[in-house]
């Protein structure tokens, strides 16, 4: 028997956001949705809960008010997690790895007795994969991150780490933070009945207890700036064109 | 007037997407198209994705929902598939089981589709010669001493028939006469003595080929009988006006799909050094394919809303398929002429849905039909009382 809690990071549709002339990013028009890679972690922590048995998956989200949307929110409770958690407070809108990690920290608290923290591999904005190692420090519990299969038995997590160029097999005490490679669970696509289940499930929605102190200034937030395309065809079937097509690719490198 | 959807019908059209995704590629679906079907483990994953329960009662293990509802799973799975496929039929074969089928008959047609997600039965209805006639139906069932039936006669257009193992049959009883109403409907299995079956190459809709069925001296029992004995075509109309919206529903996800397609394209195309997009005669096209998808869509939940509330839809169900079904193949007839050439190969997708729309303008009544039935009650309706 697991607590399992899983992070998600609620994030603008990258779909949706709207890039100036200037570079600057227009979220205005962007609906909430989970970040991608979370996708993965809800669907590894839902499997891990079925291996083990007799377990319950948590989702716990930090954010703006604005996330408190009721759409999102049974998209989460419609993808295998069985009650929702959720921080949203202006107070904790677009918060570094540090406070979102403190806010966590404080939340898992509450819920008390979780035996297990899963997290995406990063989030689909910043992408920074700050925030489960930080929260696995102020929890005081070993992070295991890069994690690409996983399994639980007594108080042992068992984990494979997809690492450069070798798999490592980790065993880690219970309670931990772990932070899951996408390749770990293809996310189920909610059925009907998921969907019509998910506005049953108990959502908690409260405010921060304090605003967490955030230790980096963002500046800018700009869209890569496009580079001109340099043209230059090579024809196949000339003499030394591929040679030629290969040296430019290595120049351009 | 609300036209927002709710939460659950915004987060099934995602799941729905995301669906689609995952199973329909331009190289899988031309495979389907050429292998006249698609694979047992995508038909059972549609049933387990639960889209396959969506309409069928609670009490045989299904998932409830409205008309509306069902109408966006139609729209939007032949939008995000970009395809005609077998499953708004297999929803609507079994929604007939459950409506006229016997305890046993329903209970082993659920316990099929529940394992497989394939209805036991075809729908063999329409006759060389009674297609739009109904009543000139030669098929005929002649009681014996014994009290079995024997039945002779050939059904023809019938999608699925070499498919599935039963086959829906509707015949006159005792007498093949125009004047006799009296008609039954029998779950015939299709390996019985005395049925035969041809196929027939349709030009368009391939994932679910159709067949001529010919029964010499077939001997049905009792039990073989759906509904009441006499009330077969009574029975026939009573779906064929949700039939009808969700033959609608799957035209106009079709046919956006064209669109989608087209629309991008003139973005895309230079042609005298500007894209196509500037010049008014493709604007103008694109100006009146939207107007068609938008009255087509507005038409349809309409309809399927008054349905959900009870209200006639007589009127409005023949209006709506006569307008929509024309209007959906008009749209994916210029998102053709948008591609030009590459429009009338296979290298692109709007000509394959340009087929598949246009046996909509047949199947299920055709225009004609529609106008036949919707002009006399129109008549009647706005008669000087
Ligand atoms: C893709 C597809 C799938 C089908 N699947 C099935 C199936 O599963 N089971 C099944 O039983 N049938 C099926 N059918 C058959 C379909 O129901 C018939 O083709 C349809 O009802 C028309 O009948 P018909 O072909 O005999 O045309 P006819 O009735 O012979 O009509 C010929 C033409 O005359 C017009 N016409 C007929 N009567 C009138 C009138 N009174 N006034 C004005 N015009 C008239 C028609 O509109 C049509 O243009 C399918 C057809 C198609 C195209």
């Amino acid at each position: 028997m697991m607590n399992i809690v899983v992070a998600i990071k609620v994030v603008p549709d990258d779909q949706d956001i709207q890039i100036s002339a200037a570079g600057e990013l227009d979220m205005s028009k962007a609906h909430q949705t989970i970040s991608a890679y979370d996708l993965n972690a809800i669907e590894a922590a839902a499997q891990l809960a079925q291996a083990v048995g007799d377990s319950k998956v948590i989702a716990l989200a930090v954010g703006g008010s604005a996330i408190d949307e009721s759409k999102l929110k049974k998209n989460i409770l419609a993808r295998g997690a069985e009650e929702l958690v959720m921080i949203a407070d202006d107070a904790c809108a677009d918060l570094d790895a540090h406070a979102t990690a403190t806010v966590l920290a404080a939340e898992l608290a509450k819920i008390g007795d979780v035996d297990l923290v899963v997290c995406g591999d990063g989030s689909a904005d910043n992408y920074a994969q700050q925030v489960d190692v930080q929260l696995a420090c102020k929890m005081g519990v070993a992070s295991v991150n890069g994690v690409v299969e996983m399994s639980a038995a007594g108080s042992t997590l068992t984990a494979k780490r997809k690492l450069e160029d070798v798999i490592e097999t980790v065993e880690a005490q219970l309670p931990c933070v772990v932070a899951v490679t996408p390749d770990i669970a293809l996310p189920r696509i909610p059925g009907m009945r998921d969907i019509l289940a998910a506005g049953k499930k108990p959502m908690n929605v409260g405010a921060a207890d304090a605003a967490a102190e955030t230790c980096l200034e963002t500046i800018e937030i700009k869209a890569p700036e496009a580079t001109e395309r340099k043209q230059e065809v090579s024809n196949a079937s000339d003499d030394g064109a591929i040679d030629a097509f290969v040296a430019a690719l290595k120049a351009a490198l | 007037m609300d036209f927002n959807l709710t939460d659950e019908q915004e987060l099934l059209i995602d799941s729905i997407k995301e669906f689609c995704e995952r199973n329909f590629d331009e190289q899988k679906i031309r495979e389907m198209y050429a292998n006249h079907g698609m694979s047992d483990e995508l038909i059972q994953a549609y049933l387990e994705a639960g889209f396959g329960l969506m309409g069928i009662p609670e009490e045989q293990g299904g998932i409830p929902c409205d008309l509306v509802t069902l109408g966006i799973l139609t729209e939007e799975f032949a939008h995000y598939s970009g395809c005609i496929t077998p499953f708004l039929n297999n929803t609507l074969a079994m929604r007939d089981l459950i409506d006229f089928g016997t305890p046993e008959q329903i209970e082993m047609g659920m316990a099929a589709y529940m394992e497989t997600g394939k209805p036991i039965m075809s729908l063999g209805f329409s006759e060389p010669a009674s297609g739009s006639d109904n009543m000139n139906m030669s098929c005929v069932t002649k009681k014996q001493a014994d009290g079995t039936y024997i039945l002779n006669g050939q059904k023809t257009w019938v999608t699925q028939g070499e498919v599935f193992p039963y086959v829906l049959v509707i015949a006159k009883d005792e007498d093949n006469a125009r004047e006799n109403r009296e008609m039954s409907m029998w779950l015939v299995p299709k390996e019985i003595d005395g049925l035969s079956t041809a196929p027939l190459q349709k030009i368009g809709q391939q994932i679910m080929p159709f067949c001529e069925m010919y029964f010499d001296d077939v001997v049905l029992t009792e039990d073989m009988r759906v509904g009441k004995q006499g009330e077969g075509f009574k029975n026939l109309m009573k779906n064929f006006e949700t039939e009808r919206c969700l033959i609608v529903a799957q035209s106009i996800g079709c046919a956006q799909a064209a669109m989608d397609d087209a629309a991008a394209y003139v973005n895309e195309r230079i042609t005298f050094g500007k894209p196509i997009a500037s010049y008014q005669l493709i604007q103008l096209k694109l100006a009146e394919m939207e107007i068609a998808l938008q009255n087509s869509r507005n038409m349809l939940y309409k309809t399927l809303w008054k349905m959900d509330n009870g209200q006639s839809v007589r009127i409005d169900s023949a209006l709506l398929k006569r307008y929509a079904c024309m209007e959906c193949t008009k749209v994916a007839s210029e998102a053709m002429q948008i591609y030009g050439g590459l429009g009338f190969t296979t290298e692109t997708r709007v000509g394959r849905m340009w087929s598949d729309l246009r046996g909509f303008q047949i199947a299920g009544g055709t225009d004609e039909i529609m106008v036949y039935i919707a002009g006399r009650q129109l008549a009647k309706q706005y008669a000087r009382k």
